[in-house]
């Protein structure tokens, strides 16, 4: 049985905070921009008012196609945020992981970019599903990107920080794989050491394997065979 | 003389329309779109005041600060930022940031406080200026 228990639910609080915080300072920066560029207009329609000048069309259209620019960026990220948020909501199912993966790029796209990390995934070959609760995968699945982020950290500056993530090709086996393209990255080793995160492998009916490279690691359905 | 203002925004799209809106009213705007660049802007041009985001790519904005401070001290440093926590506001006024204020921000506001800043930056200049010649005048006048 996994070990569901307070600390487990504090560990996905601080998940839920983590993204929260990750996408409220996204729609920030949404609503800044949009906020610029209405005020540029209102600066434009004062000077038209005050003098010669006329309002110029193409720019007020430069104008709106920007702020609409920003208006589907907030609505993408509103969308997948609502999503994630609805993951609460379900029982343990069917999940299709590619599109989980998909999800939490999406919403760590600022985190990610905090590590000066490039993530690529990769779509699968075949379809990839795995019986468990959304929240629960979505927060391994974020505890892996994060995990990866972090080794990266310690690499030299000028080192190509990209992370590819791909699909196993055996239908049998549900796999993702989280591969780096440097030497540089550190921590291999340690890779889900902690309690915490042997319980949220647990919880999904996961194990993790190394990559025969070294340069990466993958989630795979079921338990580890010794 | 109008104020000279580094802006520094990972946003693109915020930067542009920023620095339009700046120069609009009278002020010189240059960009960039990290604490990095920033720093190496600063090696070989003088600003009145940076308009910094506290959170972007790279180097962390407390971080950024600290190193910008010990760079040039008289430089007045204005955090925009999305949300910040009490906490790092309090950190990053210890540190010796002017002001900071949240997005998306009232441009008026802004501008006032960068002459705000300005003001404060010639006072420091002027104060250091003074210092020297008291050292000065020390050293030759007995």
């Amino acid at each position: 049985m996994p070990n569901h228990n307070l600390s487990h639910d504090r560990e996905g609080i601080r998940f839920f905070g983590t993204l929260s915080a990750a996408v409220t300072h996204d729609m920030k920066n949404f609503l800044a921009i949009i906020n610029e560029n209405a005020g540029l207009l209102g600066d434009l329609a004062a000077r038209a008012r005050n003098g010669p000048v006329p309002v110029d069309p193409q720019k007020a259209c430069l104008i709106s196609e920007k702020i609409s620019k920003q208006v589907e960026r907030a609505d993408a990220m509103i969308k997948q945020f609502n999503r994630f948020s609805h993951s609460m909501d379900h029982a343990q199912e069917s999940v299709d992981m590619e599109e989980m993966v998909y999800l939490v790029a999406g919403l760590t796209e600022r985190i990610i970019r905090h590590h000066d990390v490039t993530l690529t995934v990769m779509p699968g070959p075949v379809p990839c599903r795995i019986q468990a609760h959304r929240f629960d995968l979505l927060h391994l699945i974020f505890r892996a990107v994060e995990m990866t982020c972090e080794m990266l950290d310690n690499a030299p500056e000028d080192t190509q920080k990209q992370v590819t993530v791909n699909f196993g090709s055996n239908p049998l086996v549900s796999e993702i794989c989280f591969l780096v393209d440097t030497e540089a990255a550190s921590g291999w080793d340690t890779l889900f050491d902690d309690p915490k995160d042997r319980s949220m492998l647990e919880l999904v009916n996961m194990h993790v394997k190394k990559t025969v490279t070294g340069r990466g690691f993958c989630l795979c359905s079921g338990r580890k065979t010794q | 003389m109008s104020e000279k203002v580094l802006l520094v925004d990972d946003e693109q799209d915020f930067l542009e329309i920023m620095s339009e809106r700046i120069q609009a009213r009278g002020m010189t705007v240059k960009t960039a779109d990290s604490a990095d660049k920033a720093l190496a802007m600063l090696e070989n041009e003088s600003f009145d005041a940076i308009v910094m985001d506290f959170k972007m790519p790279g180097m962390d904005g407390i971080q950024a600060l600290k190193n910008i401070k010990t760079q040039k001290p008289e430089l007045q440093i204005i955090l925009l930022t999305g949300y910040a926590t009490v906490e790092k506001t309090v950190e990053a006024m210890k540190i010796g940031a002017t002001d900071l204020l949240e997005k998306p921000a009232d441009l008026e506001a802004l501008t006032a406080t960068i002459q705000k800043a300005k003001a404060e930056k010639m006072l420091l200049v002027e104060k250091k200026t003074e210092e020297k010649i008291k050292d000065i005048l020390q050293r030759f006048g007995g």
